[in-house]
């Protein structure tokens, strides 16, 4: 009896998505009838290509640049970011300088950055994982930053009135506190990490990767190709967000989802 | 087990005159309760004795130290019971040791008799979350005890409780006191709650919180709440605090 229930539970939680994602497919199959395949060919010819596609070499290699400069300059942004938030947590006066930093380069869309990298470095990696980093580093840091001082005074008192020295105070109460800001701010700055990293590539940092290959997708006309890209963009963002960090925020914070037994 | 001396206390926070000249003296393995209302400064004069706060002027000592800091010597239960979220029962109970440096075995088994003592066997595992008020409230009382501390200083530890598991609760707290020789002070705005619990009783008065009245309690124990000197002692403290003519 209770397979059944748990068959609808987890229908309950995933028919929202799967509502979604039909909307969208829907939208798109319905326009496609109306204009010719050139211009927008239907869902089952971008899938059949997508089956097709994902085991072509220049495909893998496209995918592998992105996730390589992803996998460098996400989690650096993360590390960068968490700790400049904990500092400005701890200094008043720190907190102030980090959110006028923060001002600043809000202002600046990160791609403008670009050029400018490239002229200092050349085309490649480095001006790009620079903007991945830039654009994701201050989600990051204010998250933190905001639970570090927002954080519980008695916790803290309780802990010193326990003996603990400064430095056990930072890691037996001020990490494990801010640690779901930390996980709310991982999530926030993966959004503008993979954005900045597919728009860097669009715009001309390097010559591979995904963002690259679905502006040469669309400079030769090839729809199927720029919708495949598209497709495949999408999929990678939302694997990430929903299952990579969503199984880590379970984990890290689990006393959270623990049910009430009182 | 420590003497508490508390001499010609002041202490403002800005312009708001919290304490003023505060005296008392608490002999070591006493039960004594400070009893006021609400802003008379009784939490800030606990806190002093813990060594999170420090007075403008005078002396707080404990055995004829000047308390300086906090020290395991002196364990504070907080009003609201403070347990971390992320620790499991056990873990938090364990803190203190933990900050210490005892290898985990001890930890283990010194948390385990203390939760057995306050009633808690078998929770070791369990989340804060998962338990109700009274026993959360339990746990932080066993996060104290495992450090076996000399004072232990309690901030209306059962005011968020309801009435009948504070009850029980004074009567358990009673248990532990008895024959360990700890030094007790109890902070409440509960005049029943300190008859029952106290040898010795400070009425306070507020802004600025002074000390209006010493009441040395010579009731045996277990007390019954309806006996005549109780309602005597009710009384008397009811006028001091202008709550009754």
């Amino acid at each position: 009896m209770a397979v059944p229930k748990m068959k609808s539970q987890t229908w309950k939680k995933v028919w929202p998505y799967a509502a979604a994602v039909g909307t969208l497919l829907l939208i798109w199959q319905v326009a496609a009838f109306f204009l010719p395949p050139y211009l927008l060919p239907g869902v089952p010819t971008v899938l059949e290509r997508l089956a097709a596609g994902i085991t072509e070499p220049e495909f893998l290699t496209s995918l592998k640049e992105s996730l390589f400069r992803l996998i460098i300059g996400y989690p650096s942004a993360c590390l960068l970011g968490g700790l400049l938030g904990l500092l400005a947590g701890l200094s008043r006066g720190f907190a102030v300088y980090l959110r006028s930093l923060i001002a600043i380069l809000q202002s600046i869309p990160p791609i403008t950055w670009i050029p400018f990298l490239i002229i200092l470095f050349g085309f490649g990696n480095v001006p790009i994982i620079t903007v991945i980093i830039i654009a994701s580093f201050f989600p990051m840091a204010l998250s933190v930053m905001n639970a570090t001082e927002g954080i519980n005074r008695t916790h803290l008192e309780v802990a010193k009135v326990l003996g603990a020295t400064k430095g056990q105070l930072l890691r037996k109460v001020y990490l494990p506190e801010t640690l779901p800001s930390f996980i709310t701010g991982a999530q926030v700055a993966f959004g503008n990490a993979w954005r900045s990293l597919i728009a860097s590539e669009m715009v001309g940092g390097a010559s591979s990767g995904l963002g690259f290959s679905i502006k040469f997708a669309g400079e030769v006309a090839q729809m199927t190709d720029v919708l495949l890209y598209i497709v495949i963009i999408g999929m990678i963002a939302a694997f990430f967000d929903h299952v990579v960090l969503e199984w880590l925020k379970r984990r890290v914070l689990k006393w959270r989802y623990i049910e009430g037994a009182k | 087990m420590q003497t508490l001396e508390i001499q010609r206390v002041h202490k403002s926070f800005g312009s708001l005159k919290v304490l003023e000249n505060i005296n008392l003296t608490i002999e070591k393995g006493k039960f004594a309760a400070i009893v006021g209302p609400s802003g008379c400064g009784k939490s800030t004069l606990l806190r002093m004795v813990a060594g999170l706060e420090t007075p403008d002027e005078g002396t707080v000592q404990a055995d004829g130290k000047v308390i300086k800091q906090p020290s395991p010597e002196r364990m504070m239960i907080f009003q609201e019971h403070a347990l971390y979220p992320w620790l499991t029962v056990g873990e938090n109970v364990e803190m203190g040791l933990e900050l210490a440096g005892v290898s985990k075995e001890e930890r283990r088994k010194r948390a385990q008799e203390v939760l057995k003592t306050v009633g808690l066997d078998g929770f070791y595992n369990y989340y804060p979350s998962q338990l109700s008020g009274g026993m959360r409230q339990r746990v932080s009382i066993a996060r104290a005890l495992v450090m076996d501390p000399d004072v232990l200083l309690l901030d209306e530890p059962y005011g968020a409780l309801d009435a009948m598991t504070r009850l029980t609760m004074q009567n358990e707290l009673l248990k532990l006191w008895e024959g360990s020789g700890k030094t007790m002070l109890l902070i409440t705005h509960d005049i029943d709650e300190a008859l029952y619990l106290a040898d010795q009783i400070f009425v306070m008065s507020a802004r600025p919180g002074k000390v209006v009245q010493t009441i040395d309690l010579d009731l045996p124990r277990p007390r019954s709440r309806h006996s005549q000197r109780f309602g005597e002692l009710r009384q008397e403290i009811m006028q001091l605090l202008g709550l009754e003519e």
